[in-house]
């Protein structure tokens, strides 16, 4: 019963969603509504389980004083301290959770990003090394798209954008449609498999 | 040998001193590298520059901070370009984190124009549950955001008496980062109920973007950088604007950059033959 309720329930809306989707009638997306409201409603439960399992993590990492654990109180004040100043100083212009975030979120994460530069500056001259045939394309395609995207590509020759170009527009677009076609079918094939109850992971662990 | 040897072996500290230090003198001393518009940043243009004046141009915004550099120039370009053409402006976003950017540009650019919120852009805000608001908003924008980001109701507010759904956008703009972004609104705003979407999305994922842009689901695109700055470029030479442009600017310093970055894989790949070759006589 524990299984079979949830299962229904799934088989139930999954075909109702598909059958919907090409039937336009009033009735039909009125009941889509409906469930575009429940959708809503059940996702908000996903922000108790959020703080839930961040507060969990943390107090057991500082509880059993794991590597790191002195950055778990940061999270966790961190956590209160913004979530206390939203509630009750509100999210509009001049609140102090837009002052923390202007002044604290945005150069940190902004920072966070920008050292990724140098690290991708290092690591390429590291290793991109053209030890194979493949390497050496991939290598050789770089080098094109890389100063063909930037003004001083055009600067250095005019055919250098045009290339980039060409590079992105042929090669890259039909290796990436593929991946996209690849990728479409296992999801459509993963979806029935769950609307239908093969695959059943969804339900958590434990006996199937 | 020895010589070679090095080249292949540069200590990681010099490669950062190097780098920060091409990367901060285009900053400071900018060289006027000039981006011209590809035809894509053109096609995203010219769709906002196709809207009537009054009629409302959405743009979500789909990032956060750490892509500011890239995403936040094509934002206010594109602000710009719409109050400047007296296009009504609303403003959502899939990504909560990146609200706080969305405020600032509006509360900048709106100043700007002389534009009132609640008559000429309206920040709804961001939702939480991504696909039932993209979907919902289909059906109705009220039903999905009930109240804007300040929790004005949307019935109360006078641009949006107007608007009712996604047939009332004649252009969407997806400002992306990665997921959710761009490709949630073509598989449901768009496969469902047909929004014409223009992208601007971060360098690394442009690539990404390509196959949607060749089968029409994208009518223009912004990649990275370049494309804000391409943007900028075109907002300028139609003289909607004379205000800083950030990603012009920044567009020298990605250019040096991008050329110390090959430099380096050159100097890399000679060290490693030449050591390699060595190494083999050696042997032999």
């Amino acid at each position: 019963m524990q299984r079979t309720i949830p299962l229904a329930l799934c088989l139930g809306f999954g075909i109702f969603m598909i059958i919907q989707f090409f039937i336009p009638h009033p009735v039909s997306n009125a009941a889509y509504d409906i469930v575009l409201k429940w959708i809503r409603l059940i996702t908000i439960f996903a922000l108790v389980l959020g703080v839930g399992s961040l507060s969990m993590h943390h107090t057991t990492k500082i509880r059993r004083k794991i590597t790191g654990w002195q950055y778990s109180i940061v999270t966790i004040i961190g956590v209160i301290v913004t979530a206390v100043i939203g509630l009750v100083g509100g999210v509009g212009r001049g609140s102090g959770l837009q002052v923390i975030f202007q002044n604290i979120f945005i150069p940190v994460n902004a920072t966070m990003f920008s050292i990724l530069a140098f690290y991708m500056a290092s690591a390429a001259y590291r290793a991109f090394r053209a030890r194979t045939k493949e390497a050496t394309i991939l290598l050789i395609a770089a080098f094109i798209v890389m100063l063909g995207m930037v003004p001083i590509g055009s600067a250095i020759s005019k055919r250098l954008p045009e290339l980039a170009e060409w590079i992105l527009t042929v090669p890259n677009t039909a290796a990436k449609r593929g991946i996209i076609f690849g990728l479409a079918l296992g999801s459509i094939a993963t979806s029935l498999k769950i609307i239908l109850g093969i695959e059943r992971g969804w339900l958590g662990g434990g006996r199937q | 040998m020895k010589f070679f040897e090095i080249l292949g072996k540069i200590d990681r500290k010099i490669i950062f001193i190097i780098l920060a230090v091409v990367v901060i003198i285009p900053l400071i001393k900018p060289f006027g590298l000039i981006s011209k518009a590809s035809s894509r940043a053109q096609s995203v243009f010219d769709a906002v520059d196709a809207i009537p004046a009054g009629k409302p141009l959405m743009i979500s915004i789909d990032f956060d901070p750490a892509s500011m550099p890239e995403l936040y120039p094509m934002l206010t370009a594109i602000l710009r370009h719409a109050f400047a053409k007296d296009v009504k402006v609303v403003v959502l976003g899939l990504w909560l984190t990146g609200m706080g950017l969305g405020e600032q540009a509006l509360a900048t650019v709106s100043q700007e124009y002389n534009k009132e919120y609640g008559k000429d852009y309206v920040f709804l805000g961001w939702k939480s549950g991504i696909l039932p608001v993209v979907l919902g908003m289909g059906e109705d924008i009220k039903k999905a955001y009930p109240a804007d980001n300040y929790g004005t109701p949307l019935e109360s507010i006078p641009m949006m008496q107007s608007i009712k759904n996604y047939r009332d956008i004649p252009f969407f703009i997806s400002l992306s980062a990665g997921s959710a972004g761009y490709e949630t609104w073509i598989a449901y705003a768009q496969s469902r109920y047909g929004l014409k979407i223009g992208a601007g999305v971060t360098a690394v994922s442009a690539a990404d973007a390509y196959p949607y842009l060749q089968t029409g689901q994208l009518t223009g695109l912004l990649g990275g950088m370049k494309g804000a700055s391409e943007y900028e470029f075109l907002v300028k030479q139609k003289g909607y604007t004379n205000q800083f442009s950030p990603a012009s600017q920044a567009m020298d310093a990605q250019s040096l950059g991008h050329l110390l970055i090959l430099i380096l894989i050159v100097l890399g790949n000679i060290g490693y033959f030449f050591t390699r070759h060595s190494s083999r006589k050696e042997q032999q």
